[in-house]
This record gives C-alpha cells, structure tokens and sequence, in this order.
C-alpha cells in the first residue's frame, strides 16, 4: 500500500513486522543501550542520550493496560464520546490511543491488534488511521 | 560536594496570605496578587520594604506579570524573577526562594503566585515528534486512564476512588479561600456531568484563579525587623526531580513522586508515617490514592481501605488536603504550590481553624507538573 494513503505515515504502515505480518505495524526505534521506543525520533535515546539507535518496525499486537470512555472533548476534530485505551506492545513501549470499538469497553488485560479505519485528513482528502481493536476471539 | 537545603542555615516561613481561588472574573491580576502578598506582610508582621527579593510563579498569564503587581506596594528596587514550571511553578517558586534564604544571599524573600486562566500551548507538541492520538487525551482522560488501571490493579472500584472528593470537598467547604467551598455525597459526585472514565466534574479539579503569598526568612533576618520565631515554621526539606524513564511508562506521575518524596523525607530524617498533614497534587481523585502509596503513608493497593478507615480525614491518622486539595479548594496553577505551603503553615502553627488537625507538628507539600516535574517539601512546627 503506497504509505500516502495513510494519515500519519510517519507512525506506522499497512504491512506488519515479521513476527505479526497481518497487522499494521508502529514505527518505533531500537538504541545500541537496547532501549525500544515509539515513536522514532532522532534528537537522542531518552534512556542513555545517545545517537546510535536504528528505526524498528513494532508488532500490531498488545495487552490492553486500561482504557477511557471520553464523554467531553475540546479539541478540534474529535467528536466526544471516544474510548482511548492505553496498550502495552508485545515488543515493549506502551502506546495511547483511540480504541475501534466492536463489542463495548474491552477490560484491562484483553488483547488487542492494530486495524486502519477510514478518516478524513485536514484538507477533507480520505487518509486511513490506526486504531488498536480486541484481537477476535481472545 | 553539594549540600542539602537543611544544611544551610535554617529557613523558615514567617507570613502566609491568599486571594480565594475562584472561576474566572474580570478582576485584574495585579489585584488578586496583591490581596495575597500584602496578607502575607500583615500575618508576618512585616514592612514591604524589609523584603530582599521577589519570587513570582505563574503559568498562564503573560511575559513578566510581576513588576506591574509589586510596584504598587512601593519600587523598592528589589529582585524580581519569575518561575514557569507548569502545575508545579509555585513549588519551583518556593524551593528557589528558600535556596536564596538558607544561601546567605537574602535574608527574606517572597513568593507570590498568581494566575489566570488563558488559553496557552505546551512546548512538547512544538518537538515535532509524531503522536498516535494525544489530541485525544486531555489531562482528565491520562487520569482517567490510571484510574481504571488502578482499579484493575488493586480491585479497588471506581465508586471507592470518587470517595477521595467526598473527603476533600467536605475540607474545602471549610475553607474560605477554596473555589468549591459545599460538601458533596458520594451519590452528588457520581451522578454529576460525565468527564471520561469514570470521572464526573466534582472528582477534577476546576479551572480558576487565584492568588497565594508566603514569605521566608532567616532568623538573622527577622530578628532584625524585632520579630522572633513564635510563629515561624521551619523548611524542613526541599526536593526537585524530573521524570526518568520508568519501566510502566504511563504511571510516570506516581514513580517521580514516589522518588522525590523519598529524597525529601530522608533529608528532613522523617518517617512517612510520621507526617500530620499533607497537601498533594489531587487535581484528579486517582491521583490521591496513588499519590499516598508512592510517598508511603500506605502500602500499595491500600490507599482506599485506609481512606474509608477515615485515616486521611481532619482528625484521622494523616489529614490529606486538609485545604480541599486540588479537587475542592482549586488549581489556579500559579498559585497552587504557594497555596500548598500556607495551608501546611497554618496548620502547623494551629491556626487553621475548623480545618484544625490536631496536634500537626509535621507536614507534607507535593506537586507534579507536566514535562514531567516534581517538587517535595516538608515543613516542620519548631
């Protein structure tokens, strides 16, 4: 899938990483001090300061740590109510964001996989987004 | 080598004055400012010109608010420097101003903090690293997220957690210079207008403004001005860390307050379980019962049996928030970590009235701020 088509291409991709190759993977990064982190930045390693860190693709897949029904929200483009969940990654940085709800609230410890949902960028043009959603059947 | 703050010469807090916490008026800064600093002089029983140099913690009002304020208590000429450290900027404030004391550089100084609220960025999105969806998570939603986490956790349930605004509303109701001054049910704060998670409006603390003075001195320097210490308090400690990175990376809030509490106790060689009141960040009822386990008032997991045992109410083991806290009494965040320290003198001094808890000899100010920062300081009766 050509990467333009994704909202935030900078975060993620519509293939998946070798472990998990039917999800979306993150773009994350690994330093030489072993440090794994999303997203990839190059300014320096927040665990050890340095600068010799590789980008490294993240398995779409997770434990659900918590998560959060918003029922008020300021900022613009989202419209309240969303659920937020906050994901712990199989391969270790734990990430926040907007949860694809099939089935109501899923609770802390349920597992949970990448999916890209149709969205709208700033300018109206159809951009998919990730979202993590209940791993089917888990 | 470097020192700690009660290495120096003893510092202690000599006058404490406010401006109630409040929604938003039209009153002019300047005159909230001033109604806590020339309270603070009145209750020190001091000159505005005995004071040496001038703090001014403010988060949201603009450029250098501070001169514009203190000129009207007459241009002494004195030192002015502002403090900007988010929720926390008021603590900074305090901390820096009693270094300066205990340094031997003044000898009394004063901290205001002052604010209103405006709208303001933060420097974090101007990094320009890319986020999943942090637009979506307001402060609320972050506590909302560690509020389920921690009812998971500990199985403590989210009706158990809202308990902590009961409390804190029932202190603020007493205190006349809180925003929320009305006790509130269980069942009023429940069924009030839904936030995110389990949170309602009356578990999070409102926006506001306000304003909160205190002034440090140096026995030198009050003797001076023919005042003794009768009723000062002494600054038993002061600690200042920052976020590191942590294993769970979203309790960042609890793990840096669990650290930097843990450097101020051992400086001022007190037992947590020997402290007689403390006010923390509770701008958020989660943020409570985590905050009481990671500064060791209790053991982890039991923060909501201690708090129904009525061990963190005025009277109990430990009065947590005595003031209302963040939740009742507000967050005008200029302010708030000055007003932390004043609740704490009064109480201390045993003049905090209705909200009086007895015999406090000891007592506890925490703040968290965004970035993320984190300010400990015990203050202690003479």
């Amino acid at each position: 899938m050509d990467p333009a088509s994704l909202l935030k291409p900078a975060l993620y991709r519509a293939e998946g990483s070798a472990t998990v190759p039917d999800r979306p993977a993150l773009l994350g990064g690994e330093c030489a001090c072993g440090y794994v982190f999303f997203p990839m930045q190059s300014y320096g390693c927040e665990k050890c300061g340095g600068l010799d860190f590789k980008e490294r693709k993240l398995s779409g897949a997770g434990t659900l740590l918590a998560s959060a029904r918003v029922h008020l929200h300021a900022g613009k483009g989202r419209e309240a109510p969303f659920t937020v969940g906050a994901i712990a990654l199989d391969d270790g940085p734990i990430v926040r964001t907007l949860i694809e709800e099939n089935e109501g609230d899923p609770r802390p410890g349920r597992r949970m996989v990448t999916t890209l949902v149709a969205v709208e960028d700033a300018e109206g043009a159809p951009r998919l987004d990730l979202r993590f959603t209940p791993e089917a059947g888990a | 080598m470097s020192v700690r703050l009660n290495e120096l010469r003893p510092v202690y807090v000599v006058g404490v004055g406010f401006h109630r916490y409040q929604f938003l008026t039209d009153t002019p800064y300047v005159e909230l400012g001033l109604a806590a600093v020339r309270a603070a002089l009145v209750d020190a029983g001091l000159a505005w010109p005995a004071v040496e140099s001038a703090y001014v913690a403010k988060a949201l009002l603009p450029m250098a608010p501070g001169r514009p304020m203190l000129r009207h208590l007459g241009a002494t000429g004195l030192p002015i420097v502002h403090v900007e450290n988010a929720s926390a900027s008021g603590s900074a404030a305090f901390r820096h101003a009693a270094i300066e004391v205990a340094a031997g550089v003044s000898d009394i100084a004063l901290v205001v903090g002052v604010d209103k609220p405006m709208p303001v960025g933060r420097a974090e999105a101007l990094a320009r690293i890319g986020s999943l969806a942090d637009d979506a998570i307001a402060p609320f939603t972050h506590f909302a997220l560690l509020a389920d986490a921690y009812a998971s956790r500990t199985g403590a349930s989210l009706e158990d957690i809202a308990l902590v605004a009961v409390k804190n509303h029932r202190n603020g109701a007493k205190n006349p210079f809180a925003q929320h001054q009305k006790e509130r049910t269980l069942e009023d704060i429940l069924n009030g207008k839904k936030i995110a998670g389990a949170f309602t409006s009356l578990q999070c603390t409102p926006v506001g403004e306000g304003a909160a003075a205190v002034i440090v001195a140096s026995e030198e320097g009050l003797r001076r001005q023919g005042l003794d210490l009768s009723r000062a308090v002494r600054v038993a400690a002061s600690a200042g860390r920052s976020q590191r990175v942590y294993e769970d990376a979203t309790r960042y809030d609890a793990m840096l307050t669990e650290e930097t509490a843990a450097i101020a106790l051992e400086e001022a060689q007190v037992s947590p379980r020997a402290l007689d009141v403390v006010e923390l960040h509770d701008a958020f009822t989660v943020e409570e019962v985590e905050y009481v386990e990671a500064m060791g008032l209790c053991a982890d997991g039991e923060a909501v049996p201690r708090l129904k045992d009525g061990e963190f109410d005025i009277g109990g083991r430990c009065a947590v928030s005595p003031s209302g806290g963040l939740i009742s009494m507000g967050h005008p965040i200029g302010p708030t970590g000055v007003g932390q320290i004043g609740e704490i003198v009064r109480q201390l001094r045993g003049e905090a009235g209705p909200r009086q808890q007895p015999g406090a000899r000891i007592g506890l100010a925490h703040m968290v701020g965004v970035g993320a920062v984190c300010y400990v300081h015990v203050l202690q009766a003479l």
